[in-house]
């Protein structure tokens, strides 16, 4: 095949994965990027690249698993785990989304409140408009518009160059295992990693692939998507702590509300750096909160036989578009009790999305195994490999962190 | 006439996993799934799975009670009495509980939640046999084990004669039924399943159709999803269909493909099919020649109206307009057109040539389709003939084609989705 054409195929396939990786650096993910390059300086640089590593993994596997069944994550789970099953799996992917959902909104009412516009107006306005607009229309027009503010989040990366870091401790601190025992440390590792990777990203990758109409026969272009879609969400989670780091970290200021972390925007934009970082956040949020809800609804109707999709009309599909409702008015009024602290909801939902992942992982790797359902785009084992090892990775950092919780001498005398 | 008598029925989900005891109290295993035979009447159970990874099964007949908590043998439990999976047999559970069905009653996929067995005794032989699988809610939390949350919601049964498994896995007898029961489907029910399938199940139900009920249902379609449709079939299909489709709409579906995929399935082709094909796309968007079919019905001038209606006979059923007849010479040159009605009610004997309109409303195929929906609307035509430079026929513009583009179908983005809503009940209505 001429070049040309085999672009013109990658660009008719691509997307998947790119919109995926730029939802994935939402709201939680700022906060916790940010959170991480605060607080611990570069430390914290290691984990993020191993997790998106394995974020390219998780997310190949997914998009693979599309393309050779055409069929979503939810579905799959049913056929080949029974109802018992899909039930738990749907109860994992509803909290955790629920959080996220809540995380989401909460960078909209930040955001807002960076331009000066109460939350007590600006959340149940953007619930609203985000309800209408799925319904009513084509929101898959309106998600490009969402895809362009994320671009302002570049800004990280012009601006992380502009601090002039001491590269090299950047660059020894990324490929040096950092750890510790207490309980910040690991709350604060295993937000990156839930963050990075998360239960949604995962659902959603598989069911915009099969919404594609993409099959296994060019599946090979959906692959690159996704590699790029993964290192984009890394690269920019790079820039974002290092940015931190370097103008946080080191002058000791934490991070009490997420308009702080505008602070290490200042270098780039100076006296705009609040405006430019609450664009960003507001189109990342933004396009996250069009997402969650839609995908959650959408893979619990597709696990227990409702009717679904948004060209039905409410009475044809009244479970989707309860649930759909459901969670758009649960989240946006989480967010609205008194006196929370945004930017902690949003770094507990990313810790609560890290401990939720491990069983959709589990279901992910064991049905991408199956040779009866994925023919010859079987895990091969190595792939299994590397996916059972980074769960029982996190399954042990989740545990690790309960036990620190619990009883905390314990954990920390162990790496002392 | 053989007798039927029903004993009782019961759900899968009641003695799934249930324990199996044999004649003498010893626990043998737990029902993991039943084996099923679909041959004469009814779907029936033969055997029943009692391990894990085991192939061996229990035979029905020697089932003695069954209860709530447990299946009794009628005899001591050896492997000598068990019996293995026949090629004509499938595992029930297996097959279809938590996978996705056609409902042919509903024309919609459905998932199922539980099936309906029944034990009966016809010709005093006892069997067991499938009555019906459970879509609804109610199934769902009787399979959680919640049924008593909602007792008072009703059951929403499936007969068995109503499903189509994705999979076919039965008698080559359930699968003729099958066929014959999709075929009393409307086109536009069939496209609707054909959306919300994976694209294999969907790749399948097509060759489950026969291919004129496949195009009518691609035709309703839109056309994205018909590219998606094309684009995931194997090439042979694909070029199939399109061959059998109005060389229009395969030429619109061929444009939006990738040059090398539309070449390919242009060869795949029968050479006279891919030749209009290509005349066709040869023309570009929104331009007349775009919008045009080559397939029309042209009679010579010296054809008598009593040979011109049985000619009509042969050729109507392919046509896409019969209401309009085109004369035209050996060259294809456009002479005149006549109404059915008018060569209806002509004498027999005349010939077209006396009986036409030799003033005929033509279009250029390179006028825009905006002048194509002017020119139908001006003179209320159901067609309009295109024509080149030399009055050479090349087809016709249906009144159909035109409304297609000016009232764009089932659009996403349509704001009055009770128009949408409103379409499908008349497509419906006309189904019944």
């Amino acid at each position: 095949m001429m070049w040309k054409s085999r672009l013109a195929l990658f660009l008719s396939v691509m997307g998947p994965g790119i919109v995926t990786a730029f939802a994935d650096n939402d709201a939680g993910g700022i906060a916790t990027y940010a959170a991480a390059g605060a607080k611990y300086g570069y430390a914290l640089i290691f984990t993020m690249i191993v997790s998106t590593v394995f974020l390219a993994i998780a997310q190949e596997i997914s998009a693979r698993t599309g393309a050779a069944t055409g069929r979503g994550l939810a579905d799959l789970i049913r056929e080949q785990y029974g109802v018992r099953w899909a039930l738990f799996a749907m109860a994992v992917l509803m909290v955790a989304n629920l959080g996220t959902t809540v995380s989401e909104f909460s960078g909209i009412a930040t955001a807002f409140e960076i331009f000066g516009v109460s939350k007590y107006i600006s959340v149940p306005l953007v619930a609203f408009i985000i309800w209408w607009l799925v319904i009513k229309t084509d929101y898959e027009r309106i998600e490009k518009i969402f895809l362009l503010l994320c671009l302002t989040f570049f800004s990280y990366v012009i601006s992380g160059v502009m601090v002039h870091p001491p590269w090299k401790e950047v660059m020894i601190q990324s490929i040096t295992p950092n750890f510790s025992g207490s309980p910040d440390f690991l709350l604060m590792a295993i937000g990156v990693i839930g963050t990075t990777i998360t239960p949604w990203g995962q659902f959603y990758v598989q069911a915009s692939v099969v919404d594609k109409g993409i099959t296994a026969k060019n599946y090979r272009y959906t692959r690159w998507d996704v590699l790029i879609g993964s290192f984009f969400t890394g690269f920019i989670a790079f820039f974002i702590i290092v940015a931190t780091a370097a103008t946080l970290y080191v002058n000791h200021i934490p991070i009490e509300t997420a308009k702080d972390v505008a602070i290490a925007l200042k270098p780039l934009a100076g006296e705009y750096a609040s405006l430019l970082f609450g664009f960003g956040l507001l189109g990342a949020s933004v396009l996250a909160a069009f997402v969650l809800p839609l995908s959650t609804s959408y893979a619990v109707c597709e696990a227990f036989g409702f009717e679904h999709g948004i060209s039905k009309s409410s009475r044809e599909a009244p479970a989707f578009f309860g649930l759909y409702t459901v969670i758009i008015i649960l989240g946006a009024a989480f967010v609205l009790w008194p006196g929370l602290s945004l930017y902690h909801v949003m770094l507990v939902t990313q810790v609560i999305n890290g401990m939720l992942l491990p069983p959709i992982l589990i279901f992910m790797v064991l049905i991408a195994s199956k040779k009866s359902i994925m023919g010859e785009y079987a895990n091969t084992p190595l792939f299994n490999g590397v996916a059972w090892l980074f769960t029982a990775i996190l399954i042990g950092l989740t545990v690790l962190l309960l036990l620190a919780t619990l009883f905390p001498g314990l954990v920390s005398g162990l790496f002392a | 006439m053989s007798e039927v008598k029903i004993l009782g029925e019961f759900y899968f989900s009641q003695i799934l996993s249930k324990p199996i005891l044999d004649a003498q109290g010893r626990r043998v295993g737990r029902v993991k799934d039943m084996a099923m035979r679909w041959d004469s009447l009814a779907p029936h159970v033969t055997g029943i799975k009692f391990a894990k990874g085991v192939l061996d099964m229990i035979p029905i007949e020697m089932v003695s009670s069954m209860n709530q908590r447990e299946i009794r043998l009628s005899v001591a439990f050896s492997p000598d009495i068990t019996v293995q999976l026949q090629d004509d047999e499938t595992f029930i559970g297996k097959w279809l509980l938590d996978k996705q069905i056609i409902d042919l009653e509903g024309s919609k996929l459905v998932r199922v939640n539980d099936l309906t067995l029944s034990w009966i005794t016809r010709n005093h032989k006892r069997l067991m046999v499938l009555v019906a699988v459970d879509i609804g809610v109610r199934g769902l939390f009787r399979r959680l084990g919640i049924e008593f949350l909602v007792r008072r919601m009703k059951n929403n049964f499936l007969g068995w004669q109503y499903i189509k498994p994705l999979e076919s896995r039965t008698s080559a007898l359930q699968i003729t039924r099958e066929k014959e029961q999709l075929r009393e489907l409307h086109p536009a029910d069939i496209a609707d399943l054909l959306e919300t399938m994976g694209y294999k199940e969907r790749t399948d139900l097509i060759h489950t159709l026969d291919s004129q009920q496949a195009i009518d249902a691609l035709a309703e379609m839109e056309l994205e999803a018909q590219v998606e449709v094309i684009n995931q079939l194997d090439e042979n299909t694909a070029s199939d269909l399109l061959e059998e489709m109005p060389p229009d709409e395969a030429a619109d579906i061929l444009g939006e493909l990738s040059v090398e995929k539309s070449e390919e399935l242009l060869k795949l082709m029968e050479s006279e099919g891919a030749e209009d094909v290509r005349e066709l796309m040869k023309y570009e968007e929104d331009t007349a020649g775009a919008l045009m079919t080559t397939e029309y019905i042209g009679f010579p001038l010296y054809l008598t109206a009593e040979e011109a209606i049985n000619k009509l006979r042969e050729l109507a059923p392919e046509a896409e307009t019969i209401y309009y007849l085109f004369v035209v010479d050996e060259e294809e040159t456009l002479e005149g057109v006549l109404s059915l009605r008018e060569l209806i009610i002509a004498q027999p004997s005349t010939q077209l040539k006396d009986l036409m309109h030799k003033k005929v409303v033509k279009i250029h195929p390179l006028e825009s389709t905006e002048k194509v929906a002017d020119i139908i609307n001006k003179y209320g035509l159901l067609a309009v003939p295109v024509v080149d430079e030399v009055q050479k026929m090349l087809g016709i513009i249906t009144v159909d084609d035109v409304l297609e583009l000016l009232i764009p179908e089932r659009g996403k983005s349509d704001l009055d989705s009770w128009l949408v809503v409103r379409k499908r009940e008349t497509k419906r209505g006309q189904a019944e």
